[in-house]
This record gives structure tokens, C-alpha cells and sequence, in this order.
């Protein structure tokens, strides 16, 4: 057994919040699938990390971290801001936008 | 403890270039300065304060960049190239964003001042919002953009692929936030907001994962580093392949090529218009040139492999952005699916893969970018008293009355349908030579052919303005105050010029050609 | 001697030690299940709960692999202010949010489903094409002088123009969280003074009447009662309505208190007018009304102060 098989559960990973995302109806619970990705996408930094046998992957998974927690803040705001408008994080009622 | 300070003494420090990289940090050092405006400005002299502090930092950034011009170099430990593309881009970016700050700068339009909203945290309709004085605007707005603008510079100019996807989050978060701060229908704009964030989070994840697999494949994520591992590497290129593939995503999304282009056309149309020209301009010059670099630098050796992928995806992109154009009653609408289809024409450059398509590339996506700003300033001029009025019907003879902003937008359109004497014949010129001198002779047919397309429904809006009765409850052409009439001046002066002799620009460009590796 | 050595380390290496293979496959079912759990959830707090499982696997999952300095920042950062921050926004938006299961795009689910299925499978085919066979590196070396050392040494130097970057992603955080969410006092702020002299001439110098206290409905929609059984429409605060009028529960704001067992309220606006409220209703089941109460309800917010931000 050798480390490909974190890098096998990293895709699973990705994939399932992937399909989530195009899934899921919440828009709090669709963004929750957008972290799920990125932290599939640490977990395959972090065994390449290792692969590759230098700390560059470990430092990226880092950067994924930090820009991935300005994005929460961005994008929780932007949805607080549409629930109190609208009082609903449904995304099949944000449904003005259509041609 | 000795062991780890002794460890600790063997860092070097870093040599940063703060003279080369003063273009962008000029820009950040600005938003930052906004943002300290917020805090100590009074209210009264804040709008002020921002406009002439954005303004004087993008033109000082873009001295910088003329200042600069013909260096060949890598910068921060090799973080970022300064080499020709990356200027020509950079100093293309900085003008667009000046355009689109002047924009944002115009407050005699609207009844109720400035297109951004008063205040973003007051609910739209609430007696918190009716509080509101008239003259005041959310004016976080400008630093916000000028990060954004700074993120838009470094996008193309990033060596590494880290450094790309901070510069892609730099140049996203502050326009998702953008997006909803229109001060009209703002439930439509706030709508936007979220579509564009999910979407584009969504296809950074995407990026990512396309980064991870090419650390994985390369050892490195120096792009220069990734192109001698896909030259000497005797490994499966399986990790390579799908690594580039997820890659692209991430751009390809930023530039709304189809099938990632399901964005567009509702963020254009939500978002308050000068934030929807400084996204389709600069957010498209930005992306093609992230795009130029990471397939020329990175995977030029490679291009057996990805060239097929990009042909399907720029002649989907042609045809879909044409065809579906056709279709839309929304003139916000319309220049969104026309901008999907310029994707599809500089994509023809893209893959020409060659010093031609480089430099056509370049100054296509200069002369789109232009052309575009006007277009959509244009769009903010056109009023009733619901605000804009951008249903086409609504523009039905707007040449009678008043001919002037008619005739200015008739031009654009004209540039965007690539007629000969606009800057867009000289640029979708420019690419097709290039691709059919890369061997893509079929797609340049497809580009012609969705060109005609295009034409109609561009002709279509300019019948319409010409040629039928006004209504008789039409909208009016407001009076912009000098801000907005400097951009449509702009937009127009760069549109006839390079129409009419665009053989200085394309020299420019073509000097600019080659990229540092 | 030196390369042999180098050579045995780096089959050592390559492949995963007995431990490793057991945290494997403890931790790796843990986190498959809690991210399927994620997308098949119908409460978002599950769904928000489950993604934090996976998020503290992930971290073991890097203790595992010579990540110690992530391990910390993913169970501090990720799993901690990442998932707190989703939580108090569900908790803010309200937790009732559950996804409805009216398709509005025909065979989305499907079709996603199946996208995700094909797009794992690719990355797994793809992946095994290419890793098959080669060797892992190892973390030793690097790890030499510690692992937050290494990792240091490369932050300050290779990635230090990112790293400065960052500052503008979390700047750009900080001002649009205060852009969507602050709002700016218009108008001069109101001193004590000003709001006794203005409670003073504004026609009621005396304190609001507290709502109604029943044990059966809520409390604070409910009415007052004035002594002639009628209903005092101001011991009610207007934002009470508002807020459960926003929910969707049907309110009881405004009616009287009898009535609200008494029979299905009628589902319209509420207005907060005495005039709703029926007499004959409460005659069926009267109702003690003590004007000395030993509870003092706690006084109503004031109807000017709206701005609850």
C-alpha cells in the first residue's frame, strides 16, 4: 500500500463536494461543498508534499487556508446580506435573473 | 532553542524589486489608503477623497508601467515576471480601470446620486434605507475596486501558479462584493452577487486541484519549472493532462468561455453598471493574459495536448455567445452574450500558439476592452424613472431624439461586429491571420461565419435606434457630468484611432511579444 | 554507502507503515462518509456538523503524513473558525432552512449525481495511471530542523510576495463584511437629554404596557389586556410581528389571548389594532385578569428603536 491512496481519497473528496455543489439547494450548504473541494485539494497537496519530498506543497495547502477564509467571510456576508433580504438562502428562489 | 535561532540565521532575506513592482504596489498601497480614508475622512469630503486618490494612483501606476517599459525580468524571488506581456497588460488594465473609476465616479445621472448604493447594510425598501441622505454612496466601493484593479494586474503577471490563484482571489473577492451595491433594483443586484461568488468559488476549487496535480507532476508550481519537467519527463502524463484541464477551468471561467459561461449574463445584468464594465473589461483582459502565460510559459511543449480541448471550447464559445446574443431583450443581456462570443475570437488567437497570436491577442483584448467600457457607459446614460432603461425595446428610436449618444453607441457596436475602420476589424484581423498561420484555418472559417452572426443582432439594435418611432414614454439621454463623458470620450478616441491606424499599437504589442520564462 | 542508505530510506518510505495503513483506513472511511453526509443531509446544521468531522479527519489525516504545522492550522483555523463562522450564520439565518425537494430542474439530481461518479472515476484512473510505481521522497530531510522551520524558511523567501499578497485578500474580507453588514448612524445621536424631552412632549411620558404572559402562546405577541377585556395594541413592539411575519409562523401578535387556542387564526397580515380581536370568542372561556401581577413584564422596547443592527 503506498501514499496514492490519500491522493485517491482526496479525489473522492473533491468529486462528492463537486456534486454537491451542483446538487445542493442551500446556498450556505453549496458553499460548505466549496470548502469540502478545497479541503480535498490540501489533502492531495499535502500527500504530494510527501511524494515529491519538499515542503512547497505543505506551503500552498497553507495559502489554500488563509485565501480560503477571507472567501468565508466574503461570501458569508454576501449571503446574510440576501437572507435578510429576501429571507430565504434557497438558490431556486433567487430566480429574478432569468432571461 | 540555540538550534532552532541557528537554523533560523541560515534564511536569507528575500530581494524584493519595489522599483519594478511599483506599478502594483502603488495600486494596493492606494486601496489601502482608501480604506484608511473611510476611517478619518469626514463623510462629506469622503466621495472626493476617493475619486482623486483612485485617480491619481492608477495614473501614477501606469507612469510606472511606461517607465518600465522593455524590461525582460523576474521579480520577488521570481513571483512575478515583468517582461513585455505582463506591461502591455498591466498599463491595458490600469487604463480600463481608470475609465471604469470614472464611472463609478458619476453622481449627476440619477436622481438618487451615484449608481452604487447609499448604504449596503440598510435593506432595500426599509425605513433605514428612506433615511438615507441623497448624496450618499457606499464609498468603500473605490478601494475595493482598486484592489481588485491590483489583482487584475498581477493575474497576468504571476510567474508561479500559487502566486496566480492569490492574484485570481485578489481580483474576485472585491468584485463579488461589488456586484451587490447597486443602488437600483437592488434584490436583482444582491442576486449577482451570490450567483457570481458560488460560481467563482466553485471554479477556484476547480483551479486548485489543477495546481495540486501539477505540483504533483512537476514537483514545482514556477511555471518555468513545470515547462522543463513536461520536456524531459519520460512519466505518464495522466497527472499532467488532468492537471491542466481542471487549470483551465479556473480561467476559462474568469473570460466566460462556454460551457463556464452560465455566469455572465446575469452578473452583467445585476451588477450596477460601471462595475459591470470594469468586470467585462478588466476581468477579461486580466484572465486572457493569466491564460497567454500559463499555456505559452508553462505548457508550450505541450500544446498537442490541449490544443484540441481549445478548439471545442472556442468554437462552442463562438457559436453559443453568437447565437444565444440573437435571442436576448435585455441590452445588459446582449453585451454579455456578445462578450462570451469575443471570448470565442481571442480564444482563435490563443491557440494560433504562436508570436502572432501573442501579440494579436494583446491588442484585441485592448481594443475589446475599450470599445466595451464605452459601450456600457453608454448603457448608464439611457434613462427613465426607474433608472436605466435596459430593455431593448425601450431604446426603440433613441437616434431621433437624440442622435449624439445614439451615434456613439451605434459606433461601438459596429467596433464590437469588427467592421473595417473600428479597432475590432484590426484586432479579429489580427488574431485570424494569427491562427490561420498556427494551422487553425477551420476555426478561423467557424469565427468568420459566427461574425456574421454577430453582426445582425448588433445591426438589429442599431435599426432599431434609427430606424422605428421613438416611444412616446421613452426613456431620456441624461447629461453626464464630465466623468462619464471622459469615458465614452476615451472608449470612442481609442476605438477610431485604432481603427484607423492601428499599426503603431500592433508594433507595440508585437515588441512586447515574448514572455520571460 | 551514503546513496544505499539514501535508497533504503527511500523504500521505506514509498511505501505507508503498518500504523499509517490503519489510520487509512480508519480515517478515510470517516471522512468519505461525513462528505457524503454533507451533500445528502437535508438540515444544513447536519450537513454543517458532518463537514466538521471531515474537516478534524483531514487534520489527523496531516499529523499522519509529517504535516504537524497544518494539522494545528486546520484544526484551529478550519475546523474551528471556518466551521463556527458557518454554523452562527445557519444559526442566524435559521436553522428551519432545510432544502425543499421540488425539482426545479428536471433530472438535476441524476445528473449530478453522475457527474460526480464520472469526474471521481477519471481523477482516480488518472491519478493511477500517473503514480503507480513511483517512489515517495519522504518528508526527513526537509523536516530536518522541524517541520514550522521548513516551512518557514520557504514562506519567507520563495513565497514571501504571496505571502504579502494574502494581506489584501484579508483586507478586502474585513471591509466588505463591514460594507454588507455596518450600518452608518445617520444623524446626530441621541443623548439622554433629548430622548427624555422627546418622551416627555411626545403625548406619552409613561412607560409602554407590557405584553401579555401566558403560558400557552408566545408572550411577547400576545396583548395586554386593559381592564375592559379590550386589547392594548401598544404593549406589543412592532419588530415582533416583523420578525415572525419574516419566518412565516403564523402570528398571534395582536389577538387576544382566548382566542388563540380557541380556533384557527385566520392567515392574514396582522395588524396590531385592538379592532381584530372578537369579544365573543373570549366569552367561551374566561379568563382571570390580575392587574397586580407579581411578575412585571420587562418593559417593551420603545417603538422608535428599529435599528437592531
Amino acid at each position: 500500500m503506498s501514499p496514492d491512496w490519500w491522493l485517491y481519497l482526496s479525489a473522492a473528496l473533491f468529486s462528492v463536494g463537486a456534486a454537491g455543489v451542483l446538487l445542493r439547494r442551500n446556498a450556505i450548504v453549496v458553499f460548505m461543498c466549496v470548502e469540502l473541494m478545497l479541503n480535498a485539494v490540501n489533502l492531495t497537496l499535502v500527500t504530494f508534499s510527501r511524494i515529491n519530498g519538499d515542503l512547497d506543497g505543505q506551503i500552498i495547502a497553507f495559502f489554500v487556508m488563509v485565501v480560503a477564509a477571507a472567501e468565508v467571510v466574503v461570501g458569508l456576508a454576501i449571503i446574510v446580506t440576501i437572507f435578510r433580504t429576501r429571507r430565504t438562502a434557497s438558490l431556486d428562489e433567487a430566480n429574478l435573473l432569468k432571461y | 532553542m540555540s538550534a532552532i535561532v541557528a537554523a533560523a540565521g541560515d534564511i536569507t532575506a528575500p530581494s524584493i524589486e519595489y522599483g519594478a513592482l511599483a506599478p502594483m504596489l502603488i495600486v494596493f498601497g492606494a486601496a489601502l489608503l482608501g480604506v484608511l480614508v473611510e476611517a478619518f475622512v469626514p463623510v462629506a469630503h469622503r466621495f472626493a477623497a476617493q475619486v482623486g486618490l483612485a485617480i491619481t494612483a492608477i495614473v501614477a501606476a501606469f507612469v510606472g508601467v511606461v517607465v518600465l517599459a522593455g524590461s525582460h525580468s523576474v521579480l520577488a524571488e521570481g513571483a512575478v515576471a515583468n517582461d513585455g506581456p505582463a506591461l502591455f497588460i498591466e498599463g491595458t488594465v490600469l487604463a480600463l480601470g481608470l475609465a471604469s473609476i470614472l464611472l463609478l465616479a458619476e453622481r449627476s445621472l440619477d436622481a438618487g446620486g451615484s449608481a452604487l448604493v447609499a448604504q449596503a447594510a440598510a435593506l432595500p425598501g426599509s425605513a433605514a434605507e428612506r433615511a438615507q441622505p441623497s448624496d450618499a454612496v457606499q464609498t468603500e466601493a473605490f478601494p475595493l475596486a482598486l484592489f481588485a484593479l491590483g489583482g487584475m494586474m498581477l493575474f497576468p503577471a504571476a510567474n508561479d501558479l500559487l502566486t496566480m490563484f492569490v492574484a485570481l482571489e485578489v481580483l474576485s473577492l472585491p468584485l463579488y462584493l461589488l456586484c451587490g451595491l447597486a443602488r437600483r433594483r437592488r434584490l436583482l443586484s444582491q442576486e449577482a452577487a451570490v450567483k457570481y461568488f458560488l460560481l467563482g468559488a466553485f471554479s477556484s476549487a476547480f483551479f486548485l486541484y489543477g495546481l495540486a496535480l501539477l505540483y504533483g507532476y512537476a514537483g514545482t508550481v514556477r511555471l518555468s519549472g513545470i515547462a522543463d519537467a513536461t520536456r524531459g519527463s519520460t512519466k505518464s502524463d495522466g497527472l499532467l493532462v488532468i492537471g491542466l484541464a481542471l487549470l483551465a477551468v479556473g480561467l476559462l471561467f474568469k473570460l466566460s468561455a462556454v460551457p463556464f459561461h452560465s455566469w455572465t449574463p446575469d452578473v452583467y445584468q445585476g451588477a450596477p453598471t460601471p462595475v459591470t464594465a470594469f468586470m467585462a473589461a478588466g476581468t477579461k483582459v486580466a484572465a486572457f493574459g493569466a491564460l497567454l502565460r500559463v499555456l505559452y510559459v508553462g505548457f508550450a511543449d505541450v500544446r498537442w495536448d490541449w490544443r484540441p480541448m481549445m478548439w471545442i471550447i472556442a468554437i462552442a464559445t463562438m457559436v453559443v455567445g453568437a447565437v444565444l446574443a440573437v435571442t436576448q431583450t435585455d441590452i445588459k443581456r446582449m453585451l454579455a452574450y456578445s462578450s462570451v462570443a469575443h471570448a470565442g475570437f481571442l480564444l482563435t488567437g490563443v491557440i494560433a500558439a504562436n508570436k502572432e497570436g501573442l501579440s494579436g491577442t494583446l491588442f484585441y483584448l485592448l481594443a475589446y476592452g475599450f470599445t466595451t467600457i464605452g459601450a456600457f457607459a453608454i448603457v448608464t446614460l439611457v434613462r427613465d424613472a426607474g433608472g436605466e432603461a435596459t430593455h431593448l425595446s425601450r431604446w426603440q428610436g433613441l437616434g431621433r431624439r437624440s442622435p449624439l449618444v445614439a451615434g456613439a453607441f451605434a459606433f461601438f457596436l459596429l467596433a464590437l461586429a469588427g467592421i473595417p475602420l473600428t479597432s475590432g476589424f484590426a484586432g479579429k484581423f489580427a488574431v485570424f491571420a494569427a491562427a490561420i498561420k498556427g494551422g487553425a484555418t477551420p476555426l478561423v472559417v467557424v469565427g468568420v461565419l459566427t461574425s456574421a452572426i454577430a453582426a445582425f443582432f448588433y445591426v438589429k439594435v442599431i435599426v432599431l435606434m434609427f430606424f422605428s418611432e421613438p416611444a412616446a414614454d421613452g426613456p431620456t439621454v441624461a447629461i453626464p457630468s464630465p466623468f462619464t463623458a471622459a469615458a465614452v470620450a476615451l472608449g470612442l478616441a481609442v476605438t477610431v484611432v485604432l481603427g484607423v491606424m492601428p499599426q503603431p499599437l500592433l508594433d507595440l504589442a508585437q515588441q512586447a511579444a515574448p514572455f520571460v520564462r | 554507502m551514503t546513496s544505499l542508505t539514501l535508497n533504503s530510506l527511500a523504500l521505506a518510505a514509498s511505501h505507508m507503515s503498518t500504523a499509517e495503513t490503519v489510520g487509512f483506513w480508519i480515517l478515510a472511511p470517516i471522512a468519505l462518509l461525513g462528505a457524503l453526509g454533507v451533500i445528502f443531509a437535508r438540515s444544513a446544521v447536519h450537513a454543517g456538523l458532518l463537514l466538521g468531522l471531515v474537516m478534524l479527519s483531514l487534520g489527523v489525516v496531516y499529523g499522519v503524513q509529517d504535516a504537524q504545522f497544518l494539522m494545528f492550522v486546520q484544526l484551529i483555523v478550519y475546523a474551528g473558525a471556518v466551521m463556527s463562522l458557518f454554523l452562527f450564520v445557519l444559526m442566524l439565518v435559521g436553522i428551519d432552512s432545510s432544502d425543499s425537494l421540488v425539482e426545479t430542474l428536471r433530472a438535476q439530481r441524476p445528473l449530478a449525481l453522475l457527474l460526480g461518479l464520472g469526474f471521481a472515476v477519471l481523477l482516480v484512473a488518472g491519478i493511477a495511471d500517473a503514480t503507480t510505481g513511483t517512489t515517495s521522497a519522504g518528508l526527513e530531510e526537509a523536516n530536518a530542523d522541524g517541520n514550522v522551520l521548513g516551512l518557514a524558511k520557504l514562506l519567507f523567501t520563495r513565497y514571501v510576495f504571496a505571502f504579502e499578497l494574502t494581506s489584501a485578500l484579508l483586507i478586502t474580507a474585513a471591509l466588505g463584511a463591514m460594507v454588507l453588514t455596518h450600518r452608518e448612524k445617520i444623524g446626530p445621536k441621541l443623548t439622554q437629554k433629548m430622548m427624555m424631552q422627546e418622551r416627555v412632549r411626545g403625548g406619552r411620558p409613561s412607560p409602554l404596557p407590557g405584553p401579555g404572559v401566558f403560558a400557552r402562546s408566545n408572550a411577547v405577541g400576545t396583548p395586554a389586556l386593559l381592564p375592559d377585556g379590550t386589547a392594548a395594541s401598544e404593549s406589543v413592539s412592532p419588530s415582533v410581528a416583523q420578525t415572525l411575519a419574516g419566518r412565516g409562523v403564523e402570528s398571534v401578535v395582536g389577538r387576544h389571548p382566548a382566542t388563540i387556542d380557541a380556533q384557527p387564526a385566520p392567515v392574514e397580515p396582522e395588524s396590531f389594532e385592538a379592532e381584530s380581536f372578537q369579544p365573543e370568542t373570549f366569552e367561551a372561556e374566561p379568563f382571570e385578569w390580575a392587574p397586580s401581577s407579581p411578575e412585571s413584564p420587562p418593559e417593551p422596547e420603545p417603538a422608535t428603536t428599529e435599528e437592531d443592527a
